[in-house]
C-alpha cells in the first residue's frame, strides 16, 4: 500500500485530480477525503441558505418618452429667441416714455415761464408795464 | 417590421427584467459571501445590474450572460476592496451588518440530523467561513466561485480573467488555507 494521502494530496483530490489511487486503497484517507468534500458541501448550503430569500431590490426603470424633454428644449429656444425682442421692445417703450416725460416738462416750463395766463397774452402786447398805452 | 427606438428601450428593459429576474440571486450570494456584511452586498449587487443595464446594449453574448454579470461582479467587488483600503476609517463603523463572528451562519446540514452531527457539522462549516474571510482576495474568489457557485476552472478562468493555470494554483492555496483551518478547529 502506498503512504497515506499528505494534505496537498487531499486539496488535489478535491480540485478533481484523480490521479492518486491511494484513496481507493485506504479507508482511512477515503474518509479523509470525504470529511473535506462533506465540509465544502456544507459550506456551499450554508451560503445558499444565508442568502436564500433575497428578492431583486431594483426595479430597471422603463425608457422615458423622449417628447417631454423635447418641449422642454424647443421653450428653452424659444425663451433664448424671444428675450432679444423683449430687450428691444422694453428699449423702445422707455424711449417713448422719456420723449413723452419730456415734452411734459417742455410743456409745463413754457406754463411756467409765462406772465400771464395763456387766453390774456393777447392783451400783454398792448398794454407796456410803466402804464402808457403803446397804441 | 422597423422597430421605433422607444420600442426598442422597451424591449430591451423587460428583456432586462428576466434578466435580473433570474440572476440575481446567484449575484448577491456570491458578493454576501465575499463581503459577509448584507447592507454592502445588496448595496453592491444593485451596483451591479445598474452597470449590466448601462452596458446591456453593448453586450454581444460572447460570454454567457451568467458568466458577463460574474465578471461585473467580481470588478465591483475588487472596486470596492480598494475603496476600503483607502476609506479605512469605514471598517470601524459600529452599525455594520456585517456577520464576522460567524455565530449567526446556517449550519448547512439537514435539520433532521442529530444534535451532535449538527454540532459538528456548524463547527466545520464555521472553520471554512473564517478561512475563506482570511484568504486573500484572489484565492476567495477563486474558492468561492468553485465551492459556492460551482463553476469549473474554465468559468472561473473567464469571470476572473485569470490564466486556468493561475485559477488551479489559487485554488489549491485556498483549500490548503481551509484545510489548515479545519485542523486548527479541531484541536
Amino acid at each position: 500500500m502506498n503512504e497515506h494521502l499528505t494534505e496537498a494530496d487531499i486539496s488535489a483530490w478535491v480540485m478533481g485530480d484523480r490521479s492518486n489511487t491511494h484513496v481507493t486503497e485506504c479507508a482511512e484517507c477515503r474518509i479523509e477525503v470525504a470529511a473535506m468534500e462533506a465540509a465544502l458541501l456544507e459550506f456551499r448550503a450554508s451560503a445558499h441558505e444565508l442568502a436564500a430569500g433575497q428578492t431583486p431590490v431594483v426595479r430597471v426603470a422603463e425608457p422615458r418618452p423622449w417628447w417631454p424633454q423635447l418641449a422642454l428644449a424647443a421653450a428653452a429656444v424659444a425663451l433664448l429667441l424671444a428675450i432679444p425682442a423683449w430687450q428691444r421692445a422694453e428699449r423702445e417703450r422707455v424711449a417713448k416714455q422719456e420723449a413723452a416725460d419730456t415734452a411734459l416738462l417742455r410743456q409745463v416750463d413754457a406754463e411756467v415761464s409765462r406772465a400771464v395766463p395763456g387766453p390774456m397774452e393777447p392783451l400783454v402786447s398792448l398794454v407796456s408795464w410803466d402804464g402808457s398805452n403803446t397804441q | 417590421m422597423e422597430m421605433t427606438l422607444e420600442a426598442e428601450q422597451a424591449r430591451t428593459a423587460t428583456d432586462f427584467e428576466s434578466v435580473v429576474r433570474e440572476h440575481w440571486p446567484r449575484v448577491f450570494r456570491f458578493i454576501l459571501v465575499s463581503l459577509r456584511d448584507r447592507n454592502d452586498a445588496e448595496s453592491l449587487t444593485q451596483d451591479c445590474f445598474l452597470k449590466a443595464y448601462q452596458a446591456w446594449g453593448r453586450f454581444r453574448g460572447e460570454a454567457s450572460v451568467s458568466t458577463w454579470l460574474m465578471r461585473i461582479a467580481v470588478n465591483q467587488l475588487r472596486d470596492h476592496a480598494r475603496n476600503r483600503r483607502l476609506q479605512f476609517w469605514k471598517r470601524t463603523r459600529t452599525n455594520s451588518d456585517q456577520f464576522n463572528d460567524f455565530h449567526d451562519i446556517p449550519a448547512g446540514v439537514s435539520p433532521e440530523a442529530s444534535p451532535e452531527k449538527r454540532a459538528a457539522a456548524k463547527q466545520q462549516v464555521r472553520a471554512v467561513w473564517k478561512a475563506a474571510a482570511s484568504l486573500p482576495e484572489q484565492q476567495r474568489t477563486v474558492f468561492l466561485l468553485r465551492f459556492v457557485e460551482d463553476l469549473d476552472l474554465l468559468e472561473i478562468a473567464a469571470v476572473t480573467g485569470l490564466k486556468e493555470g493561475t485559477v488551479k494554483a489559487h485554488l489549491f492555496r485556498a483549500l490548503q488555507a481551509v484545510r489548515a483551518r479545519m485542523s486548527e478547529a479541531y484541536e
